[in-house]
């Protein structure tokens, strides 16, 4: 087995050792058979090992955490989807900086976008802890399973042609401009069908807010495959989206009561230290392999959220 | 100015200082909490021991057992080891809307009129939600 091969390998099984005992203690002692203090731990190292693999596979923690958590950890959904929010909103923050620094976010692109996302992320999170928790479990089954379609099918450009930027991005001056330093050279970019994106991002917005996760999975494919923006543009200002729309909607899981410390409090410690080493692991892992890894971790997590839905 | 540097605007460079010193201070707000409530200091208002009989009921239900009540309510016990917490999560929170403030008189010394009203607009509809004032849940 290869160096990179091996790494791979390690977070998976890594993954899978330390959520197993979460679900053979939820299921057969009840949840709180063992001292209290192993559950902050365990959390602490799933989610620092997620901050890893999540980076790594270029999806937020929050789509692996929402389904994983809620179903082999014996806390309320109520609270796994809260924790999931502010999974998603500290790995934009933590990352942020240095994207909008870069240049590869684009702040003008990213603000009229949020503000649409923002007000469909308020009405997901109420939506979301009004409805029967079985009902949500159902619709976060479906929306990871199709989450796994897209990861499957998409075919994303690297710089999808845009014979002319609309009025609406025109006017917003929705363009820019970074260096690409693989290529080394300067690319100019704009987008196109900004309507239509404003539409999808509001649809966006309800996902993330009713079912805790971040969605920056689908934030990507509509910046890149329907408005047209460079891939590194796209996967970038889709990051740093997530600090502006999940903070409207986690600010409703807070009102509610729907936020618990020992549950928040070190996924959102083991989140933003697994980011930053997985920054600096980059460079050694085969990131095409975390991201099948993922793809596994995401219809299984999937499957199990779909028959909780179910009562199964 | 570094060639990257060239082609990022002034408030998107602002807005990114402020959310990363915004961002080291959050997290180290929330490991400090997270240790003494671990430590189990200040008393906690659920005695650590008891958390795991309770996290499995909905937060409306906890909410109602614990008596402490919802929205910004837990300000009034922020004191205690597992409210302690919340400080950092709502700063945590309330970051973007502080990064938005802090470029809204750029925006507006620029006369960029309608970067400004979006501005204005996210604050507002962030604003709204922290409140509590639009209610719903359970």
């Amino acid at each position: 087995m290869t160096r990179r091969g091996g790494l791979t390998a390690i977070l998976a099984v890594g993954l899978i050792l330390t959520s197993a005992p979460a679900l053979a203690a939820a299921s057969e002692l009840g949840g709180f058979a063992l001292p209290w203090w192993i559950w902050p731990v365990l959390l602490f190292v799933v989610t620092f090992l997620l901050g890893i693999v999540a980076v790594l596979a270029g999806v937020g923690g929050a789509v692996l955490f929402v389904p994983i958590v809620g179903g082999l950890f014996p806390f309320h959904f109520d609270f796994v989807r809260g924790a999931g929010l502010l999974i998603a909103l500290s790995v934009a923050i933590a990352a942020g900086p240095a994207l909008l620094r870069t240049g590869m976010a684009n702040l003008r692109l990213a603000m009229p976008l949020a503000l649409i996302a923002s007000i469909g992320a308020i009405g997901g999170a109420y939506l979301g802890l009004a409805l029967p928790v079985e009902w949500v479990q159902l619709g976060l089954g479906v929306t990871i399973l199709g989450v796994v379609g897209v990861m499957l099918r998409s075919r994303k450009s690297d710089f999808p042609d845009v014979p002319r930027a609309d009025v609406l991005s025109d006017a917003l001056r929705m363009n820019g401009v970074y260096i690409d330093f693989v290529r080394r050279r300067k690319i100019e970019w704009r987008v196109h069908r900004t309507p239509l994106g404003l539409a999808l991002f509001a649809g966006i917005g309800v996902l993330a807010g009713m079912f805790g996760i971040g969605a920056g999975w689908a934030n990507v494919a509509v910046l890149n495959l329907v408005m047209g923006a460079p891939l590194k543009v796209s996967v970038a200002t889709s990051t740093f989206m997530l600090s502006i729309v999940d903070t409207a909607a986690v600010w409703v899981y807070i009102n509610q009561g729907a936020v618990l410390a020992i549950i928040a409090v070190p996924s959102i410690i083991g989140v933003m230290l697994g980011s930053f080493v997985s920054v600096r692991l980059l460079a050694v892992v085969s990131t095409a392999q975390i991201r099948r890894v993922v793809i596994v971790m995401l219809l299984l997590a999937g499957l199990r959220a779909f028959l909780k839905g179910l009562g199964i | 100015m570094s060639g990257r540097k060239r082609f990022v605007s002034p408030e998107q460079l602002i807005y990114g200082v402020w959310l990363d010193y915004g961002m080291r201070a959050c997290l180290g707000i929330l490991v400090i909490a997270l240790t003494l409530y671990m430590a189990g200091f200040p008393e906690p208002v659920v005695p650590l021991e008891e958390v795991p009989r309770r996290w499995s009921l909905s937060a409306e239900a906890y909410q109602d057992l614990i008596g402490i009540g919802t929205g910004w309510a837990w300000l009034k016990v922020a004191y205690r080891g597992d409210y302690l917490s919340y400080v950092g999560i709502a700063l945590l929170s309330t970051l973007t809307i502080g990064c938005y403030l802090r470029i809204l008189p750029l925006l507006l010394a620029m006369r960029d009129r309608i970067y400004a009203s979006i501005v204005i607009g996210e604050v507002a509809v962030l604003v709204l939600a922290a409140s509590g004032l639009l209610g719903g849940g359970h």
